[in-house]
């Protein structure tokens, strides 16, 4: 049994029709204790795959382990064990937020004292008899979050949480979303399309784009990865001499400027020394570090 | 202990819902007809003697050909509309509950349902004969006698005879995402599986889940009754295993 790897899927290859395949050959891996960030554009397959996860869908390809147990056989103990909140909140609205968790409770095996527990966590402790049709989006997005938490999961997925939740709604969210991970150490998997949303919270990140896994790793390897991609801009008196003098630096021609890759500052300066030195004046030097923005668009724009 | 607790689940999500209120209102029906018929019409003579058991059991033929039915009708397309309205069938299937527990549940629910509206049916109808009774003392009403085990007996096979058309209703409900479709589906099947029965007179509607209401209500075909009875309950295990593995089968999820 792998101890550090929570989800551990190989192959994961789904078709919703014979001739449209969503997922191919995804591999996944959550480490315990991580918040795993699970990125891509709408359509690129997070929701089947988190669905793949929850066995909502049946796997068609490949194998799913979760918790070192194989989902397949092991499925309802695994769901003991996860909490979930897939795209919109699932929950009854002619019910009170009480009476929605109380018809999982048992389920659950969860304690009574569980409710008002998770309830306050979530900070819907004083809704008394409102019922769920009149909570606003925010209020039922905290409240499907407060089921997820119900059976006190060692593993919490949530599928795009912050959907339709405005900014104030957002912070609150990624709040306690690292409040969770950090005092009850949960493994999180969040899925979103809003790259610089997650960035703020995730410590590891999987890219899918059209069913394929572009990237998977830390948030350190990406900005690492992201260094790489790094360029400084470039214009001075005379590019085609910049040109011929930067070559040994991989250089490329952008339009009427020219782009030189660096991985730290240092090595902007050393350039615009080289420039100067050569007696040419240096009108535009501009770093630019790709985000995760960036990085994203170009990672998927990469793969057509 | 597993389906107890799926089965509580169930019964919790249709608290203030409409299942309960239909579930007495429908109940209500017949009584409430049977009581304006002997306010208006009066109780015949040849009934006099015996207007409580008649109550409890010729009375009851129009809750049986109709009112019955109808309820299963609407009750097995509404109990799973639940999951559909609420966009909720991701979050109970990403439970730690089998399919065959959720399915199971969903199904033993209605049949409480089932048991309350033929308890509140009778219940009722007993109102009825103590309204009866002060309103005409000298028919002696609550002095006369019933045969309860025939009124069990009664009810018993009404039951099981609608069992097939329960289980097939039950398939249709959690098949479509929408109301309409199973109700008009069944309302049609039952139209037309009185008039094989009654107007074409044809066998074929004793193999026919939707004509078998007419066995347990008229007379004539009671000696039918018994086949019936055991082709409804094998009716019900056929669709109850079909609707289970398409249920099993189908992606409940978009």
């Amino acid at each position: 049994m792998d101890n550090t790897h929570i989800i551990k899927t190989e192959g994961l290859c789904y078709h919703y029709s014979k001739n449209a395949q969503t997922l191919f050959d995804v591999g996944v891996q959550v480490e315990r204790g991580a918040i795993y960030g699970f990125l891509g554009p709408n359509g690129s397959g997070k929701t089947t795959t988190l669905s793949l996860l929850l066995g909502l869908l049946n796997n068609q390809q490949g194998s799913i382990e979760i918790f070192g147990q194989q989902l397949q056989t092991n499925r309802i103990g695994i769901l003991k064990k996860i909490g979930s909140l897939v795209e919109s909140p699932s929950l009854y609205g002619h019910l009170t937020a009480r009476e929605n968790l109380e018809i999982y409770r048992a389920v659950y095996g969860a304690s009574k004292e569980r409710i008002a527990e998770v309830l306050d966590i979530v900070k819907l402790d004083d809704t008394g008899k409102k019922t769920v049709k009149r909570f606003s989006l925010g209020m039922k997005q905290r409240l499907a979050i407060a089921l997820a938490l119900l059976p006190s999961p060692e593993l919490l997925v949530l599928d795009e949480p912050s959907n339709g939740l405005d900014p104030s709604g957002i912070i609150e969210l990624r709040q306690l979303i690292k409040k969770l991970n950090k005092a009850y150490g949960m493994t999180i998997i969040i899925s979103s399309h809003l790259l610089s949303e997650v960035e703020k919270m995730v410590s590891h990140v999987g890219i899918i784009y059209k069913g394929k896994m572009l990237f998977q790793g830390s948030l350190a390897e990406l900005h690492l990865f992201q260094r790489k991609g790094s360029k400084v801009f470039i214009d001075t008196s005379d590019n085609e001499a910049a040109f011929k003098l930067l070559h040994s630096h991989n250089v490329e021609r952008v339009g009427n400027t020219v782009s030189v890759p660096f991985q730290n500052l240092e090595q902007v300066a050393t350039i615009n020394r080289t420039l100067t030195e050569n007696k040419l004046d240096v009108y535009l030097l501009h770093p630019k570090q790709n985000d995760l923005e960036q990085l994203f668009i170009d990672l998927t724009t990469a793969h057509p | 202990m597993n389906l107890l607790i799926s089965l509580r689940s169930e019964i919790l999500k249709t608290k203030r819902t409409a299942s309960l209120y239909l579930t007495i209102i429908a109940a209500a029906f017949g009584p409430l007809m049977s009581m304006l018929d002997l306010i208006l019409d009066g109780v015949e003579t040849k009934e006099r003697n015996m207007i409580l058991e008649s109550m409890f059991t010729s009375k009851f033929q129009m809750t049986a050909v109709a009112l019955f039915p109808f309820f299963l009708m609407l009750i097995c397309t509404l109990l799973p509309q639940i999951e559909y309205k609420n966009n909720a069938w991701k979050q109970v299937l990403a439970s730690p509950q089998t399919k065959g527990q959720v399915f199971l549940a969903k199904f033993i629910n209605i049949q409480l349902l089932v048991v309350v509206f033929l308890v509140a049916n009778q219940l009722l109808m007993f109102v009825d004969a103590v309204i009866l009774h002060f309103m005409e003392p000298s028919l002696h009403v609550l002095s006369q006698s019933v045969n309860v085990l025939n009124v069990l007996n009664m009810l018993a096979s009404t039951y099981v005879t609608l069992l097939a058309l329960c289980a097939i209703q039950f398939w249709l409900g959690l098949r479509f995402n929408n109301f309409i479709a199973p109700v008009a589906i069944g309302f049609a099947c039952w139209f037309g599986g009185t008039l094989l029965a009654m107007q074409l007179k044809s066998d074929i509607a004793l193999y026919f889940p939707y004509s078998f209401h007419v066995y347990t209500s008229f007379p004539q075909f009671k000696s039918q009754l018994p086949t019936v009875m055991w082709q409804s309950l094998a009716y019900a295990a056929l669709f109850l295993v079909l609707g289970f593995l398409d249920f099993r089968r189908r992606r409940m999820v978009s």
